[in-house]
C-alpha cells in the first residue's frame, strides 16, 4: 500500500527500445519491457541527490513459480479464524520488483543511566500460631532487591539497518519481510536486474536516514538491555550519538501480488521476500468465527465461576 | 592492500563490505555517459537476454547461453602459514603410551598393555590468528561498594590491543580440544605454507598423508578451513569479545565480580590463516575405539578419551551408599 507520507518523486522519461525502436515510457523505473518485441530494456541515468545509482543488489533466488508455491503454502497455513475463502483465492498481478532501499551503518556512542537491582537474602523471624492455637516462632529466608544507580558508556557498530526507499512499499510492510541475507550482496550491474521491474529511488534520502537512525537507536537499546549487570534493571535511559554514518543505495528483491478472495472485497495485497520467501499480508478474519470463540470462552469462564460458587467458594 | 575508511581494518580481494564495521566498499567511479535505453545481448547469438533467478545470471532464451557476471566472493579459505611439528612420530607414540599408563585408578589396569594403536596421524588443523585494537566499554557487578547485597554495579571503558588471538576453524578437532592445544603453540615459529604442503583435505582422508614425522617438517594433512569467510568473521569477533571479557577484569574494582559484559569497537583488525600441528591418535581397547591428541610442539600436552573400569566405578558407588547408610543409621540411633 502506498505510504501517504512518502515523498514520492516519480521520474518519467521516454526512450526508444534498444531492440525495435518503439517508444518506451520509463515511469519511476529504470527497467521496462517493450510491449511490441518483449525486450527487457534498461536505462543508466546519471546519479543525483534524490535519485542515486544503486551500488549493490541482492538478486532474486527463484522465479514466479517459486513465489506461487510460497504463497500457496502461506495461504494454506492461515489460522482457523481466517476467511476460509482465502485458500481458494486467485492470484492477480504477480510481479517481481527490485525495490530501492538504503543500507545504513554507523558507529554508535551511547551514554546510559539505569537502576540496577541486586538481590540479597534476609532472614525473617515471625510469631505464628499453630492450628491448636499454640504460639510458634518461624524463621525464613526472604530474597529482596537493592537498587543501585549506574551510569556508563556503550560503544559499537550498528550495521545492516535496511529501510525502504520506495514510495510504493511502506517501511512497515518492508520490515515485515526482513531480514535479507546481506552476504549475498553483489555490486550493481544492469545484467542483474534486466528483465525485472526495477523501481527508482522515490523517497528522500534524509527521511530514510532519519528512519535508519531510529532503527539504529532501537538496536542500541536492545543491546543495552542485554548489557546491564545485576539481577534485574529498570529506568534504563540512554542517549546515542551516531557518527561515521553510511547510507548506501541498494536494490532488494520483492514479489508483490494481489490475492482476490471475494468479488465484493478489494484484493488482499501480499509481499514476499524475493530472497528468503518471507511473506506478509493482512489476511481478513471471519467475524462469526471470532464471535463463536469469544462466546465459548465466556461460557467456560462462567462454568468455572458457577462451580466455585456452588461449592461454597474457596476454603477459609 | 586497502583498508576500511571507517575502522582501518585491512580489506581483502573481493570484499564488498568491511568484515568489522560493515562499511560498504565503494566501486570505482564511472564516467557519465549519454542516457538511452539499452538491452543486454547474448554474446553467442546476439538475442536479447534477461536475468534468470534460477541460474543466478542472465540467460539467453534462444541458445540458453548463460552470461558470466560478478559473483559474491566468499571463498573457503586455506592456511597461508603453518607451525612446524616439533614432536616426531616416535615421541608422540611414546607420549600416548605414557598417558595411557597414567590414566588413574578408574582406568582398567590392563589399558596400557592391551590398548592397540590403530593410527597416529599428523594433522595441521585450521585456525585464525587475529590482531586488533578496540575501545571496550564494560559493565559488571563486583563486591566493591557493596551495601546490603554482596554485589554493586560498576561500568567503565578501556582501550585494549589484542595480539595473537588464535580462533579455531577446525572441523577435525572439537572446539574444546582446540582450546586445550592453543596456549602451548610457539606462534613465532610460523613458516609460509609451500605449494607442496597444502591441498590435503582431512575430511576426505587424513590417514593417507603419513610421514609427517620429521622434526620441524610437517608433511601431514593441512586441514582446509571449514567455513566461508563471511561466517568466519562472526566467529572471530565472538572470540575477541570473549577475550575482552577476561582482559577487562583488572579494570573492575573489587576482588570478586560477576556478570561481566563488554561492548567492543574494533579497529585495525588483521587476520592470518594458520595451520597448527597436532598428532591424532586412534586406539582400540577391547573392541571400542578411542581418540587421543598429542600437541605437535609439546610432548607433555596429551589428552583424549579413555575407558573406565565399570567394576571399580560400581565398587566406589556401593562403598559410598554403604557409608551413607551407616551415617543415617547412626543419626537415627541417637
Amino acid at each position: 500500500m502506498p505510504d501517504p507520507g512518502a515523498n514520492a518523486t516519480l521520474c518519467t522519461a521516454t526512450f526508444a527500445c534498444g531492440q525495435c525502436g518503439a517508444g518506451l515510457g520509463f515511469v519511476g523505473v529504470r527497467t521496462e519491457t517493450c510491449p511490441y518485441c518483449v525486450s527487457p530494456n534498461f536505462v543508466e541515468r546519471p546519479a543525483s541527490a534524490h535519485r542515486p545509482r544503486p551500488g549493490f543488489v541482492i538478486a532474486f533466488t527463484g522465479d514466479a513459480s517459486v513465489a506461487r508455491g510460497q504463497l500457496d503454502a502461506w495461504l494454506g497455513s492461515r489460522s482457523w479464524f481466517a476467511d476460509a475463502r482465502i485458500r481458494r483465492a486467485r492470484v492477480e498481478a504477480l510481479r517481481g520488483i527490485y525495490v530501492p532501499a538504503y543500507l545504513y551503518s554507523a558507529v554508535a556512542d551511547t551514554d546510559y543511566t539505569a537502576s540496577i537491582g541486586e538481590h540479597y537474602t534476609q532472614t525473617e523471624t515471625r510469631e505464628t500460631k499453630d492450628p491448636a492455637g499454640v504460639a510458634r516462632t518461624e524463621t525464613r529466608s526472604v530474597t529482596r532487591t537493592e537498587y543501585r544507580a549506574l551510569a556508563g558508556h556503550h560503544v559499537g557498530y550498528v550495521t545492516d539497518v535496511l529501510v525502504s526507499a520506495s514510495a510504493g512499499l511502506a517501511h512497515a510492510e518492508f520490515h515485515a519481510v526482513e531480514p535479507y541475507d546481506l552476504r549475498a550482496l553483489r555490486r550493481y550491474t544492469p545484467a542483474l536486474v534486466t528483465g525485472w521491474i526495477t523501481e527508482e529511488f522515490s523517497r528522500d534520502p534524509d527521511d530514510c536516514r532519519q528512519i535508519s537512525r531510529g532503527g539504529a537507536i532501537d538496536e542500541v537499546g536492545q543491546r543495552l538491555r542485554r548489557f546491564m549487570p545485576g539481577d534485574s534493571h529498570s529506568d534504563l535511559v540512554w542517549r546515542t550519538a551516531v557518527r561515521w554514518e553510511s547510507l548506501e543505495p541498494i536494490l532488494v528483491p520483492v514479489w508483490v501480488l494481489a490475492v482476490r478472495y471475494r468479488d465484493d472485497r478489494s484484493a488482499l495485497r501480499v509481499v514476499i521476500n524475493g530472497q528468503t520467501g518471507a511473506i506478509t499480508g493482512q489476511v481478513p478474519l471471519t467475524a462469526w468465527k471470532v464471535a463463536l470463540a469469544v462466546a465459548l470462552a465466556a461460557v467456560v469462564v462462567a462454568a468455572i465461576v458457577l462451580a466455585i460458587v456452588r461449592h461454597g467458594g474457596p476454603p477459609g | 592492500m586497502t583498508a576500511c575508511l571507517r575502522c582501518e581494518t585491512v580489506l581483502e580481494d573481493g570484499d564488498l563490505r568491511c568484515a568489522i564495521c560493515a562499511l560498504l566498499v565503494p566501486a570505482v567511479a564511472r564516467p557519465s555517459a549519454p542516457v538511452y535505453a539499452q538491452v543486454l545481448r547474448c554474446g553467442g547469438c546476439g538475442a536479447v537476454v534477461g536475468f534468470v533467478a534460477e541460474a543466478q545470471a542472465p540467460r539467453c532464451g534462444f541458445c540458453a547461453a548463460t552470461m558470466a557476471i560478478e559473483q559474491p566472493i566468499d571463498p573457503i579459505e586455506t592456511a597461508r602459514r603453518r607451525l612446524p611439528f616439533a614432536v616426531d612420530r616416535d615421541v608422540a607414540e611414546a607420549a600416548v603410551r605414557g598417558w595411557l599408563a597414567a590414566r588413574g585408578w578408574f582406568a582398567p589396569r590392563a589399558l596400557a598393555s592391551e590398548a592397540v594403536l590403530e593410527s597416529l596421524t599428523p594433522l595441521s588443523w585450521a585456525a585464525w590468528r587475529v590482531d586488533a585494537e578496540a575501545r571496550v566499554t564494560w559493565a559488571a557487578d563486583s563486591d566493591a561498594g557493596a551495601l546490603r547485597s554482596a554485589w554493586a554495579p560498576h561500568a567503565g571503558e578501556v582501550s585494549l590491543v589484542f595480539r595473537d588471538i588464535v580462533v579455531p576453524a577446525s572441523r577435525g578437532l572439537r572446539a574444546s580440544e582446540c582450546r586445550r592445544l592453543i596456549p602451548y603453540y610457539a606462534l613465532a615459529s610460523a613458516v609460509t605454507v609451500e605449494p607442496g604442503d597444502a591441498g590435503l583435505d582431512t575430511r576426505a582422508d587424513a590417514g593417507g598423508a603419513a610421514g609427517g614425522d620429521a622434526q620441524g617438517d610437517a608433511r601431514g594433512a593441512i586441514e582446509r578451513f571449514d567455513m566461508q569467510r563471511s561466517a568466519a568473521r562472526q566467529q572471530v569477533q565472538a572470540a575477541i569479545e570473549a577475550t575482552a571479557r577476561v582482559r577487562v577484569e583488572p579494570s573492575i574494582p573489587g576482588r570478586r565480580f560477576r556478570n561481566v559484559r563488554v561492548a567492543c569497537l574494533l579497529e585495525r583488525q588483521t587476520t592470518e590463516r594458520l595451520a597448527l600441528p597436532a598428532w591424532i591418535l586412534a586406539y582400540r581397547y577391547r573392541g571400542t575405539a578411542y581418540r587421543a591428541i598429542v600437541h605437535g610442539q609439546r610432548r607433555d600436552i596429551v589428552f583424549g578419551r579413555s575407558p573406565i573400569d565399570v567394576r571399580k566405578l560400581a565398587a566406589l558407588v556401593a562403598a559410598i551408599v554403604v557409608i551413607a547408610a551407616l551415617i543415617a543409621l547412626a543419626i537415627i540411633a541417637r
